[in-house]
């Protein structure tokens, strides 16, 4: 016998108490994990190497704001910039769903094949896309979602703008960090419309992202003191805005994971209070026998320690595989594309497992140390 | 052989008060022996009389108010907590009443136990429980839980868990007291045994004139003092 099959029988003496203990530590780092993967999905957006080469320009009072067509002139002639499109999201209800299940935009297509930088087209063809007023641009996860092909037709309903639209595939694009897209002919929404001159906002390309910050300020020079002043950014930090509104679901999070934290303290810590005050006795022998304090306190660390451990490993490597080899992507549409569990995650999860160990161990030590042989002899089994 | 002469435990003028609330309770009033080695010393005396508490302040579990207590030389009173935890490993062997063996640990594990905190590797320690096991004539129970084993085979175990770190003194508070006969017997013979093969010096408090007739001489406390027996 050496001093860790003394401590591992010690752990595993109450089989059921030692069970419930791990899973609950277990169950909840696995809740912590996915909390914590959730956040972090909802508020870093997709990272991509074209995303700073490109500029989204929305009017300064608010993204709802149209801009004036007529500005496409002005900004194409704005130095550094390789292309611009007008970008106006439909938000059409696909079928007969009720809800916008994936983005639609309308495009300017003769320019927008210089935005779609990683964007590959693997059906169909771009340039019959440009030929074809009905024809739309898909992306590869929405296809795939609907088990659609190249002729297929689409029909949205329009929440935003009061027409519908009947839209037929032309061509199939894959690549981007978000293949749910569709793209149309803004000629197509003027029409449907009744030409209201408008856009939603402009999406630029610039040669290279050191140009970004300079085309940034010339296209906001450019309509400073008009009557459709514009606020123009990269893609990137056009995200991280539109995520900020995620903002009060990050604090949601953060508050349902610190309970979460705190009530698995309390579990252990009483688990682990009880299963030293019942071997008091025990304990008193160990001293007795010439075990030192610090000796003492070490088994009853490993043993918190362990099961802490112990559960951590199983919740947090039950949580890692879940996610990893579940579809959420499908599952949520496409709400949540990544869900990925990072190793730093991971590790947030463990220290915290490994410090409740610690935690759990304090209370009973400082009992046991303050206990003397002859009373902890005194006590009843 | 002057040495042999020299007291195992010496004991002088030694006070135990317990303070409850404002009362206090003199638990050992003015208690002086001397107990040589290969003695078999029998404390007797009635409940709440102060055998466990003289019994613990010799053993280094408990500490007197007043007065002397030395151990092979060793003034026990001047240790550390943690020197008189190592003393105790090598000197001191305990059995209790209520066996108090590890109920997780296999009765070779247990006597293994206090052999963890010495020097010896896990072979030395192994030969040495299997030694101290024998003695007792359990080796054929190795590998059995307290649970598995009777009272008595409990208690002999406890003796081997006792004796296999070879401590000079072995104490012990009525350890025949949740025992049959025949079994108190047989504990009692191992007990007597020691003294007198293995030179190892014994205090054993009881309430059994039997038990008693084992020693090799009696002690009687009555109200914290001793009196003449
Ligand atoms: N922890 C304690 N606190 C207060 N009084 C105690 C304590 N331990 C023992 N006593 C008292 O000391 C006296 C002697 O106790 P003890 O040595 O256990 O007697 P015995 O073993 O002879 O029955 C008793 O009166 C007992 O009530
Ligand atoms: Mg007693």
């Amino acid at each position: 016998m050496t001093r860790l099959t003394f401590i591992a029988k010690n752990s595993l003496r109450n089989g059921r108490r030692a069970l419930l203990t791990v899973s609950s530590v277990a169950v909840s780092c696995a809740l912590l994990v996915t909390l914590l993967t959730l956040q972090r999905e909802l508020t870093v957006p997709p990272e991509s190497e074209a995303a700073s080469l490109r500029i989204i320009a929305r009017n300064k009072v608010s993204l709802a704001q149209p801009l004036p067509a007529k500005q496409l002139a002005t900004i194409e002639k704005i130095p550094g910039v390789v292309a611009v499109t007008p970008f106006t999201f439909f938000g059409g209800n696909f079928r007969d769903e009720t809800v916008t299940s994936f983005p639609q935009f309308a495009v300017d297509p003769a320019r927008f094949r210089e935005l779609l930088v990683e964007g590959k087209i693997i059906d169909g063809d771009y340039v019959e896309w440009v030929k074809d007023r009905t024809g739309c641009l898909v992306g590869a996860d929405t296809v795939k979602r609907y088990g659609l092909k190249i002729g297929d037709r689409m029909r949205f309903t329009g929440t935003l703008y009061p027409c519908d639209l009947d839209l037929r595939i032309s061509a199939v694009f894959q690549g981007t960090v978000d293949d749910r897209g569709l793209f149309f002919h803004h000629k197509l929404l003027d029409e449907a419309t009744g030409d209201l001159g408008t856009v939603g906002t402009w999406y630029l390309r610039v040669a290279s992202a050191e140009a970004a910050n300079d085309v940034i300020s010339r296209v906001n020079a450019a309509f400073a003191n008009s009557s459709a002043e514009v606020r123009a950014e990269t893609e990137r930090a056009f995200q991280m805005g539109f995520v900020s509104m995620w903002g009060n679901v990050k604090i949601l999070i953060t508050s349902i994971s610190s309970v979460v934290v705190f009530t698995l303290i309390l579990v252990t810590v009483s688990t682990m209070s009880m299963a030293i005050r019942e071997r008091f006795r025990e304990l008193a022998i160990l001293k007795a026998l010439g075990f030192q304090r610090r000796e003492i306190f070490s088994f009853i660390l490993a043993e918190s320690f362990g099961l802490a451990c112990l559960g951590a490993g199983i919740g947090i490597g039950g949580a890692w595989s879940f996610w990893t080899f579940i579809d959420l992507q499908s599952l949520t549409r496409g709400f949540l594309p990544y869900f990925e569990v990072t190793p730093r995650i991971m590790a947030t999860g463990a220290t915290i497992a490994a410090l409740l160990g610690i935690i759990a161990s304090i209370a009973p030590s400082i009992a046991v140390g303050r206990m003397s042989v002859v009373d902890g002899l005194k006590t009843l089994d | 052989m002057a040495m042999a002469d020299e007291p195992i435990v010496s004991i002088r003028d030694l006070y135990k008060l317990y303070r409850q609330g404002e009362i206090d309770v003199t638990a050992l009033d003015n208690v002086s022996i001397d107990i040589t080695r290969g003695e078999f010393v029998v404390l007797m005396g009635p409940s709440g009389s102060g055998k466990s508490t003289l019994l613990h302040i010799i053993a280094g579990v408990d500490r007197a108010t007043r007065g002397k207590v030395l151990v092979q030389g060793i003034n026990v009173a001047n240790l550390t907590e943690s020197e008189l935890a190592d003393w105790r490993n090598q000197n001191v062997g305990f059995v209790f009443q209520s066996f108090n063996l590890i109920p997780v640990l296999s009765a070779f594990e247990n006597v293994e136990l206090p052999l963890l905190l010495t020097q010896l590797n896990r072979r030395q320690r192994r030969q040495q429980a299997q030694a101290a096991l024998e003695l007792v004539g359990l080796s054929d129970r190795a590998h059995h839980r307290p649970d598995q084993l009777s009272g008595g085979q409990q208690q002999r175990v406890a003796i081997a868990r006792a004796l296999v770190t070879d401590p000079v003194l072995i104490v012990a508070d009525e350890p025949t007291g949740n025992l049959d006969a025949k079994s108190a017997a047989d504990v009692l013979s191992l007990l007597k045994g020691l003294t007198e093969q293995a030179d190892k010096t014994v205090l054993m408090v009881t309430h059994d004139p039997k038990a008693a007739s084992f020693g090799t001489r009696s002690l009687h406390l009555e109200k914290g003092e001793i009196v003449a027996g």
